[in-house]
């Protein structure tokens, strides 16, 4: 950047480290309702900076969709299944293993961005703004198609739910 | 506006902290929200591409695209809670090695 660390970048990086610590959290908390909690500061974390991508829309979406919808569903699946009578190790046993392919494909992953030769613009002011009318024309003109797919897709899948989740009628 | 290349890296820590947690934790309501971590990285990554790119190709279909995964995402989670439940009343237990029914 030519124009020095702006107060965006500044944001954003406070926002990232945020985020990826509220990760790490929800991957090592050794209470599960802490897990959650944690999930809940990443996914706004991600909403920030999805606002400072400019994309506000997609940021109410995570927000009203993930922040709340999707936590209240977990935390009422992490209440309905814990077994209360012993303590749970949370961990596998083949923990080191899989912590050790985590950082393989995180090195695999920064070695191919930093490798990539990115053509993007350099200063800030050749990026414009997404605004909300363009996501609207994109995803009720050319998207439509698969914008009624996916309601259908959801309908269907939340009354599977409800099937899976409620108990047979010769159950007890 | 930060670089491409730096979002681009914090995505990749955030998906690899989710593969962390989805090949460590034992419960399948964890392993659920690793997963979502991971939808997370991938889909701030479609919008980081969207936007930085939507002025020289034209189009904003990666942020369509980050639409369409958390709607999906949604559809995801309540299956796959119904199915935790279901298996929780079952066999007692929401940790993925001790459900082995169909292990051979």
């Amino acid at each position: 950047m030519e124009d020095g660390v702006t107060a965006t970048q500044v944001v954003f990086w406070i926002l990232a480290v945020v985020m990826l610590i509220s990760a790490i959290g929800v991957v090592t908390a050794g209470n599960i309702v802490y897990a959650a909690l944690f999930f809940i500061a990443s996914l706004a974390g991600v909403a920030g900076i999805y606002l400072i991508l400019t994309v506000e829309f997609i940021a109410l979406v995570q927000l009203l969709i993930y922040g709340s919808a999707v936590v209240i569903l977990i935390l009422f699946a992490l209440m309905l299944t814990r077994a209360r009578e012993r303590p749970q190790a949370l961990f596998g046993r083949s923990r080191p293993l899989g912590i050790a392919a985590a950082l393989g494909l995180l090195a695999a992953l920064i070695g191919g961005i930093v490798a990539t030769t990115w053509t993007t613009p350099e200063s800030s002011s050749a990026i414009e703004p997404v605004g909300l009318q363009a996501i609207g024309d994109a995803i009720f003109t050319l998207w439509i198609v698969p914008f009624i797919i996916v309601g259908v897709l959801l309908s269907i899948a939340l009354d599977g739910a409800i099937m899976l989740a409620s108990p047979d009628e010769d159950d007890n | 506006m930060p670089a491409l290349e730096h979002i681009l890296v914090v995505n990749a820590v955030l998906f690899a902290i989710g593969a962390m947690g989805v090949l460590t934790r034992r419960n399948a309501v964890l392993i659920l929200l690793s997963v979502e971590l991971m939808l997370n990285a991938v889909s701030l990554n479609m919008v980081a591409f969207a936007v930085y790119g939507h002025v020289d190709f034209g189009n904003i279909t990666g942020i369509v695209f980050a639409f369409f995964i958390i709607v999906i995402a949604a559809a995801e989670v309540a299956l796959a809670l119904g199915i935790v439940v279901r298996t929780f009343r079952n066999r007692a237990t929401a940790n993925v090695d001790e459900v082995n029914l169909l292990k051979w």
